[in-house]
């Protein structure tokens, strides 16, 4: 196959794949919008005056974190009724490790927002954003319980090309689908994120307030959004 | 209404019937509906009335599960619709219940878990009748077709006998009844892929010296010229008898009476021969000798295969014998004692041979956890050196590449590497990419861009109190210190998501979990220890990773 003959192959399917890659922003939106709304009910357990609340809280935080979504995955697409839709099953799948991760940091933020250190407090929104990112990436996961998303689709295409050499090509060419999503968002994530901690810093330097003591987490790795000083232990 | 319903069908089977068998399981149909009023000859035994039975009446429609990927039985024409020798049987039987056919694609994976949730009716899909597989599904007698196992070898293999495979690597799917016995039988190194598509790209990459499958699969391949100077001499092993299948719950109803009935008039009438001349098959031995036997009269001109009272065809006309018989020793009576009492069926604990490829799978899951999480560091930190080292041009290449490592799928880039490059590098050099290194590499990548990125982070931060802050050897640990929460999650997160290497035939543990699931039908107990060893595993890599925090790396920093 010539590069020219590469280019047309990946051109004629290109809207077919962003189809897919359609589906893997669906799964991870879908993802994103249930773990974060368990995620939330678990981080106001963790802070609350009950102890058997803040105790039962951070044990569920705990599970979600332990189960890696690929198996958790494999467990639903077996486990649940095959009426249930494949790309609901991963959603799921992954809605348990974004509950992990809402509830590790919006835990801080809601102590931030109580001691009225709003600007700091916010700064959950461009570590949620960011999070997305990684969810977006792990999506591509949903194709070994056969979701039709791009990575799948990828499949179909070298079946149709019936040309090994095609392979290389396409899977790189879905991965940059990947990038350039990811990249863009991340990009705007940065400003929003610096003129945040800006603002936070200029509102401590009026207040004087001491910042909150925040334990570092070990959830799922968000590590060029999270500001460093969350990851600091200085 | 349902019983109108029912007589009508009973009409439509006894319109197409010659002989007494399906008259009598009409009738049985009949008198379970208490439409019939004369009582049959015999006093038959009483028929269960199956509830798949009544809602495809209901319904008014069939629906069956065929394969996609094993021409000529079951595949796909130019539309993408179902086709091949297994779909006209599925419309043999809609034609013959007088209701409409659906066909649903399934795999040798996940057929009989289809048929255990009811999200298909029948299973018409290449499916070999073993003792096995009657433990977890009900099948029907008598078989309509048969095939055994042989390898498809490329042009420079040349085996005469199955001894001479012994421990070489030979691709298989996953969840065919053939793998564990001939993994048993003749020590062959299985590797085994997901789908019939990728095990066949892998013997043309040389990844395994052939192909295990059905003679009847490979005789078809061979006749294409995409396969021309591939070959199968070996004689087929194992030869396994065909069965359509239903679920477990249905065995001794009307519906598995109504379906043996009809394979045995596809047998009489040479249906199935006929239908075997019109996909161009090769004339199967089977098919003629049991034409044969179906079509025997006794002395007084009556059929000699009949249904005897207790519903099974007399011991002739029966499946003579089972591929596996299971020496039952200490452990294996005990928990199969178990599995009478629980309906659990722990087949890791009391069969060797289970337990032995769980355990491996364990332990193959722990090395490429540590392999990834050791490799992800030293990547990030190598990454970061690079970045801060003074050469010209070096930093922004390295940022690139990190960029595009973490925001890329890890299995896109497996894939990449697995199916595009290590069949170039084997073309070109004559080497190929082992499928574990490809899997730790590729998770390094993300994850040790990850890494590197949170390093650079905690580099600039330091630099906001100590603006000549520069990273040695020396000043590392603080530099790892103060980013030691992110690094820490990254590496927690490579770790959870290695078993993303059963994509590609590392046989790890959720691999080799699926294909003990597949072999024995225990899902739920399976699924279910996967999990919890999962959990265990992770839950122990992060106290080891936290604990190395502390004793390595917190305290240095804390000290400086």
């Amino acid at each position: 196959m010539t590069a020219s003959e590469i280019i047309s192959v990946l051109w004629t399917w290109t809207p077919y794949l962003i189809a897919g890659f359609g589906w893997n922003i669906l799964i991870a939106m879908v993802a994103m919008a249930v773990g974060t709304a368990i995620g939330a009910i678990l981080a106001f357990a963790g802070v609350s005056s009950s102890p058997n609340s803040v105790k039962s809280s951070s044990v569920v935080t705990e599970l979600s974190r332990n189960i890696p979504s690929v198996v958790f995955q494999f467990y639903l697409a077996i486990m649940l009724p095959s009426s249930v839709p494949g790309w609901i099953k991963a959603s799921l799948a992954i809605a348990v490790t974004v509950a992990g991760f809402t509830s590790d940091y919006l835990k801080p933020a809601i102590l931030d927002w109580r001691a009225k250190e709003y600007s700091k407090a916010i700064l959950f929104v461009p570590n949620w954003t960011s999070y997305f990112l990684i969810v977006v990436i792990v999506s591509a996961s949903a194709s070994l319980i056969g979701v039709n998303e791009i990575i799948s689709r990828c499949a179909v295409v070298i079946n149709a090309t019936d040309n090994v050499s095609i392979m290389l090509p396409i899977y790189l060419y879905a991965s940059l689908f990947f990038t350039a999503f990811c990249y863009s968002l991340n990009v705007a994530m940065r400003y929003l994120r610096q003129w945040m901690l800006a603002k936070a810093k200029s509102a401590k330097a009026n207040s004087q307030v001491s910042p909150t003591p925040i334990k570092a987490t070990t959830e799922t790795s968000s590590s060029p959004f999270i500001p460093s000083t969350l990851t600091s232990n200085k | 209404m349902n019983l109108f319903k029912k007589a009508v069908l009973c009409t439509m089977l006894i319109g197409n019937v010659q002989v007494s068998p399906l008259v009598y399981a009409a009738n049985a149909v009949a008198a379970s509906a208490s439409t019939s009023t004369t009582a049959p000859p015999t006093p038959p035994t009483p028929l269960q009335p199956s509830e798949t039975l009544q809602r495809i009446v209901q319904k008014g429609v069939v629906v069956v599960g065929v394969k996609t990927d094993y021409r000529p039985f079951g595949h796909l024409d130019a539309n993408g619709s179902h086709e091949g020798l297994e779909r006209d049987l599925a419309s043999d039987i809609a034609k013959r219940l007088g209701v409409r056919l659906e066909t649903v694609s399934v795999s040798s994976a996940n057929r009989l878990q289809r048929l255990e949730e009811g999200a298909i009716d029948l299973v018409i899909a290449t499916m070999g009748d073993t003792a096995d597989r009657r433990r977890i599904t009900t099948t029907i007698e008598p078989n309509y077709y048969s095939s055994g196992t042989t390898l498809l070898m490329g042009p420079e293999h040349h085996f005469k006998e199955w001894a001479e495979v012994r421990g070489k690597p030979v691709c298989a799917v996953q969840g065919s009844y053939q793998n564990r016995p001939m993994a048993q039988r003749y020590l062959l190194d299985l590797v085994i892929f997901n789908n019939a598509r990728d095990a066949k790209l892998a013997l043309r990459n040389g990844r395994c010296v052939g192909y295990l499958f059905d003679n009847t699969g490979v005789q078809n391949d061979l006749a294409s010229p995409e396969w021309a100077g591939y070959s199968a001499p070996l004689p087929p092993a194992m030869v396994v008898p065909w069965g359509l299948a239903i679920a477990r719950s249905e065995q001794g109803t009307d519906f598995e009476r109504i379906l043996g009935d009809t394979v045995a008039q596809w047998h009489r009438e040479g249906f199935l021969l006929a239908r075997e001349k019109a996909w161009k098959l090769p004339e199967s031995k089977f098919l003629k000798t049991t034409h044969d036997l179906w079509n025997k009269q006794k002395a007084d001109g009556t059929s000699l295969c009949v249904r005897q009272p207790d519903g099974h065809w007399i011991a002739a006309c029966r499946n003579p014998a089972f591929l596996t018989t299971n020496d039952v020793d200490g452990l294996r009576a005990l928990g199969l004692w178990f599995r009478e009492l629980t309906s659990l069926d722990v087949t890791i604990a009391y069969d060797e041979y289970d337990r032995n490829r769980f355990i491996k799978g364990l332990l193959l899951t722990i090395s490429l956890m540590i392999a990834c999480m050791l490799g992800s560091l030293g990547m990030g930190v190598l990454g970061t050196f690079a970045a801060n080292a003074n050469v010209r041009g070096v930093k922004p290449m390295v940022r690139l590449l990190a960029v595009y490592g973490r925001m890329t799928p890890t299995l896109a880039q497996m894939y990449a590497l697995y199916f595009g490059v290590s069949p170039l590098l084997q073309a070109n050099f004559g080497f190929s990419l082992h499928p574990f290194f490809i899997a730790v590499w590729c998770f390094c990548f993300y994850t040790g861009s990850f890494i590197m990125t949170a390093l650079m982070d905690g580099i600039d931060h330091l630099r906001e109190t100590q603006p000549d802050f520069r990273l040695t050897v020396k000043t590392l640990k603080v530099v790892l210190s103060t980013a030691n929460g992110a690094v820490k999650s990254a590496m927690i997160n490579t770790a959870k998501g290695s078993m993303l290497a059963s994509a590609i035939a590392v046989p790890e543990l959720l691999a080799t979990s699926t294909a003990i699931m597949t072999d024995n039908g225990n899902t739920a107990v399976m699924m279910n220890a996967l999990l919890v060893a999962f959990f265990i595993l992770i839950a122990i890599t992060i106290r080891i990773i936290e604990w190395a925090d502390r004793r390595f790396i917190s305290n240095t920093g804390k000290a400086t």
